[in-house]
């Protein structure tokens, strides 16, 4: 379940960097657009919701394959 | 739907329960004195003064007042929590108060998506007796913490004393049923030490508790808020004069604030 985005919630970029995956530690790519932090390692995509990273396994979203070639 | 349908409903993991039991209670957590104030606070504040640069983690936020005692004090504060209500509640309050340097984040304290030496602080208050796992919420602090950084949990602690220890942690769980454990402050020590923290300062305070609005502020059901009164009717006179239990189920519990370094 993906909120729209929304230019209000902008997540802070310099917060965003202190931000790992928490399964793995690896890093995580923020995909604006989507308002997603992708974690490859782990192959998911934890969502930002109203500008808060919820960094759940449990709410993540699993990557498919062609997301993690591309 | 009552109350006491929705506490005592049974399903899914602690986190679960965690989050079910503090989300509708978000904002009795803002207001309520007990949390918004207290030694435990001003201390903290005086520890952060001059650290202007510092950036903090308040672990395990809840009603965000470890948040709204240090963004005076210090450059950056991230609000961490369980709860999504909670951390929602702590940015409307952020915004009300006009901090613009809190950011919050959601997530289990056993598991922390921050980088290594994140943080100049780690502060952590009334959370720990949540957690599914104290040590490993220790590693990732200690973990999440710079060298020369100072980590302090502040949190509700049980009596050394078996049967003192007993009777707390059962009210606690009629009270609410996401309770784990509230620690003894020897098993705060060894747990704090082996996950690589040295213990620079302790120290033990008392606090008193009002009881319908401590019941309230979680939705204790009324059968369970029953039960504690009818264990507190029973209790021997030890456990009567150490909780100075009052005719109206006031008590007075221990706390603790623990202030750690990098070992």
């Amino acid at each position: 379940m993906t909120q729209p985005y929304r230019p209000g919630y902008e997540v802070d970029p310099k917060f965003l960097e202190l931000l790992v995956c928490p399964l793995t530690k690896g890093p995580l790519v923020y995909d604006s657009a989507r308002q997603e932090l992708i974690s490859r390692a782990a192959r998911l995509a934890f969502p930002i919701r109203d500008g808060i990273p919820i960094m759940l396994a449990d709410e993540a979203r699993r990557l498919e394959d062609a997301e993690l070639n591309s | 739907m009552s109350s006491a349908a929705s506490s005592t409903a049974a399903s899914g993991s602690i986190e679960d329960l965690v989050a079910r039991q503090f989300g509708p209670q978000a904002a009795a957590y803002v207001t309520s004195a007990v949390h918004a104030s207290g030694a435990d606070l001003e201390a903290l504040g005086a520890l952060l003064a001059g650290h202007g640069t510092a950036r903090l983690l308040d672990l395990g936020c809840g009603g965000g007042h470890v948040s709204f005692t240090a963004a005076p004090h210090v450059s950056e504060v991230v609000a961490y929590d369980l709860s999504d209500a909670m951390l929602a509640a702590v940015s409307g309050e952020a915004a009300r108060r006009g901090f613009t340097n809190i950011t919050t984040a959601q997530g289990v304290a056993e598991a922390l998506p921050f980088e290594d030496a994140a943080f100049d602080f780690v502060v952590s208050r009334y959370s720990a007796h949540h957690w599914r796992d104290l040590a490993a919420g220790l590693r990732h602090a200690r973990r999440v913490l710079k060298p020369g950084g100072r980590a302090v949990f502040m949190d509700v602690t049980a009596p050394e004393n078996p049967l003192l220890d007993t009777f707390l942690q059962t009210v606690e769980m009629l009270r609410d049923p996401s309770h784990v454990r509230d620690y003894r402050p020897s098993e705060w020590v060894r747990r704090a030490e082996e996950a690589g923290f040295l213990v620079e300062g302790v120290t033990d305070r008392r606090l008193r508790l009002e009881f319908e609005s401590w019941v309230k502020r979680i939705a204790t059901p009324p059968v369970h808020a029953a039960a504690i009164r009818s264990l507190q009717d029973g209790a021997s006179d030890e456990v009567r004069e150490h909780f100075a239990l009052e005719a109206d189920g006031t008590f007075t519990l221990d706390t603790l604030t623990l202030v750690l370094v990098p070992a």
